[in-house]
């Protein structure tokens, strides 16, 4: 048994015109046997980034608080708030620190970057579990159903989606791919992150 | 000789005099305004740090001494003070520099290492054992969010962001010359000649390449920060760097 | 000095199975089926081959894919056609699809306790005229279902079918529901993109792409016309007509 099996659960991450979205169903279960169906794995981290925490439940606890406390001592030190891509390396290097005893969390983040000319550039990364990035211009995916992930966003995704059509695809790409893994589903939550809004979303999906 | 100078207090400076002082503190400022001047001039396009660097024999080797250091690409710092100290500090933020960029993949602002420095620099007031650092810095750093920015961190550990700053023997007499000469819109290169200028007021002796030191801020291009992206090193050009004898010739002569 | 190498245990074994990759996949439309395989071969890292055919056809009217252990799925094939050449000879036609069905089944089903190692999909049509996909485990258990996608890659391309065909997750306009089945060229398209995707993430599908596809009798062929590489199979005039149609994929 795979120990992201143990509890279940899948994120992905999709890049669109001026615009991120993250996604991740809602299941928390016991191996095979469901235990909850409102079981959030996505976290804002800022009003501009997002980091979805699939994996061991215990872990995604245990990072969720390891990174607030990152975060809130990072803002308070600079005065500002951290970005996408700086962000990416503080998650990588705060698993690396566990490379051999890791935390069984493969974490998806989705942002957006400020630029040089006031402007804002779409971000995505993931990372494996002790903390190898993944700097992808399409999409990102992890959990139990990454494999159907894959395939599903590799067959829908297409460059410079709108706000709306993103948030399409990403919920068909998660609702369907988890319909066909038994760890991941029960339930699913969109967020769509514009450079004056972010959107969440919570979806009705198969609860089998 | 202990009551001349502050009494049963001077010795240990974890210990306050009745005054209210700690009185090593103040023997290690002292330390500093026995040092060399230095300066820093912050310019619209960027700031310059400058010091004078003066041998006790015309025996040494003069292109050993190295009195502004290059912290990591984006910040340089200037001392006036005791050397051996300088150079403790300059290694710890060093690491400190490397130890941010192993977290971040990126240098830190220069009020974080500045910050850092300043902590350092504090901790050696309050700890047993040990005595503060007998200098006195300018920081110099451009980041993203704050653009250009000097600060000057003394023995105390305490620390403020100045437009311009003087430090070391003549730092009365050349804060006033700056005082008189700064505005608010001055370039880069009109930077570099007051700092001369500033430092050729009670120079003694003569004013060769081999007897100043320059280290500049250069407020990157856009064009400069994309360039560090693209060659996949994720590094922008540094900007800070040491002016060489040759430049410094030249501002010399101009 | 005594040679003692010998005197630790040792285990020998034989395992007669191996995984060759590739993906198969199968559509059925109201009146023709498309059936589809990739044609690279490997074992481990190493392929094999660029071109080893994983769809065969039957009949005038069947088409088998068959995905798993390579040397397996090619004595299958081989004894299927031959069992549909002896029902030839008895009985002077060829054999209906949905018996072709069965026969698999009991074929598979033989082998319960040293299986072909296996997946197969057998599309076609079926005497009534209608397309039809069937899907079998390695051990003979059937069903008959519009679509299937199957071997290395079909956790990736199976629930973009379910998208794409079956309208999961979709919801229709009032009064516009979803239709029972699609045109053909939208189901090419969709056969098409199913293995481009998994070529571009699975580093076991790859290289070509075969794509039959059988027209019930009396079905226009104009949708077909424009479609590059096509090739007609068809042996007998007014009957059931096939197609295959080959495109390259990606080799890295």
């Amino acid at each position: 048994m795979s120990i992201m099996e143990y509890n279940g659960g899948s994120v992905i991450a999709m890049v669109g015109k001026d615009c991120v979205a993250i996604a991740s169903d809602l299941r928390l279960g016991n191996q095979a046997l469901g235990i909850a169906s409102d079981f959030e794995k996505i976290f804002p981290m800022t009003d501009r980034v997002y980091l979805g925490l699939p994996g061991l439940a215990t872990d995604v606890t245990t990072l969720r608080e390891q990174f607030r406390y990152r975060l809130n001592m990072y803002t308070i030190k600079e005065e500002r708030e951290i970005e996408p891509e700086t962000f990416a390396h503080l998650v990588s290097s705060t698993l690396y620190e566990r490379r051999f005893g890791p935390y069984f969390i493969e974490p998806v983040m989705a942002g957006l970057q400020r630029l040089p000319n006031g402007g804002y550039k779409p971000f995505i990364a993931a990372t494996d579990l002790i903390g190898c990035i993944n700097f992808a211009k399409d999409f990102v995916v992890a959990g139990t159903a990454s494999s159907k992930l894959f395939g599903v966003a590799e067959g829908l995704w297409e460059p410079d989606l709108e706000p709306e059509d993103l948030f399409e695809t990403i919920a068909q790409t998660l609702l369907n791919a988890v319909d066909r893994d038994a760890y991941s589903g029960w339930g699913a939550v969109v967020h769509v992150i514009t450079k004056d809004k972010a959107i969440k979303r919570v979806l009705k999906g198969r609860m089998d | 000789m202990a009551s001349a100078e502050g009494g049963a207090y001077s010795y240990s400076l974890t210990v306050f005099s009745p005054s209210g002082k700690l009185v090593q503190i103040e023997h290690a400022l002292a330390a500093v305004s026995q040092g060399t001047t230095s300066l820093g001039i912050k310019a619209t396009n960027g700031i310059v740090i400058a010091t004078e660097k003066k041998s006790s024999s015309i025996l040494i080797d003069d292109s050993m001494i190295e009195k502004v250091a290059v912290i990591c690409p984006n910040i340089g710092i200037v001392y006036s003070g005791m050397g051996p100290d300088f150079r403790i500090l300059v290694a710890k933020a060093r690491k400190s520099a490397q130890a941010y960029w192993k977290i971040y993949n990126e240098y830190p602002p220069t009020k974080v290492l500045t910050q850092e420095i300043a902590t350092i620099m504090q901790q050696a007031t309050h700890s047993g054992g040990v005595r503060p650092y007998g200098v006195s810095l300018l920081v110099a750093g451009w980041d993203i969010n704050r653009g250009p920015s000097l600060y000057q961190v003394d023995p105390s550990g305490s620390y403020w962001a100045w437009k311009a700053s003087a430090i070391g023997k003549n730092m009365v007499n050349a804060k006033t010359f700056l005082e008189k000469r700064y505005n608010d819109d001055i370039s880069l290169e009109d930077a570099i000649h007051t700092a001369l200028l500033t430092l050729k007021e009670g120079f003694e002796g003569q004013m060769t390449e081999k007897t100043i030191e320059i280290g500049v801020i250069t407020v990157p291009s856009e064009a400069d920060l994309e360039a560090g992206k693209i060659e996949g090193t994720g590094r922008a050009k540094a900007a800070f760097r040491k002016l060489t004898e040759e430049e410094v010739r030249d501002y010399l002569a101009m | 000095m005594p040679d003692t190498a010998h005197e630790q245990p040792q285990q020998r074994q034989f395992y007669p199975y191996t995984e060759n990759g590739g993906t198969i996949l199968a559509i059925a439309g109201a009146d023709f089926t498309v059936i589809a395989g990739d044609t690279r071969q490997s074992e481990g890292y190493s392929i094999q081959t660029r071109y080893a055919p994983k769809v065969f056809r039957l009949t005038e009217r069947a088409v088998l894919a068959v995905n798993g252990f390579a040397a397996d799925g090619n004595m299958f094939v081989k004894k299927v056609k031959q069992r549909l050449e002896w029902y030839r000879h008895a009985h002077a036609k060829e054999m209906p699809l949905r018996a072709i069905a069965r026969l698999i089944q009991t074929m598979l089903y033989a082998q319960r306790f040293f299986p072909y190692y296996v997946n197969n999909i057998l599309g076609g049509i079926e005497e009534d005229g209608s397309g039809a996909v069937y899907s079998f485990d390695p051990v003979g258990s059937y069903e008959r279902e519009a679509c299937r996608a199957a071997g290395a890659a079909s956790s990736l391309v199976q629930p973009f079918l379910d998208n794409q065909i079956y309208f999961k997750n979709q919801t229709p306009a009032p009064g516009t529901p979803h239709p029972t089945y699609l045109p053909l060229p939208d189901v090419l398209a969709i056969v098409i993109d199913s293995f481009t995707s998994a070529t571009e993430r699975h580093i076991e599908v790859g290289d070509g792409l075969e794509m039959y596809v059988v027209l019930a009798k009396g079905r226009s062929i104009e949708e077909l016309a424009d479609v590059a590489g096509v090739q007609e199979l068809t042996t007998r005039a007014d009957g059931d007509r096939m197609f295959v149609i080959q495109r390259e994929l990606k080799k890295d």
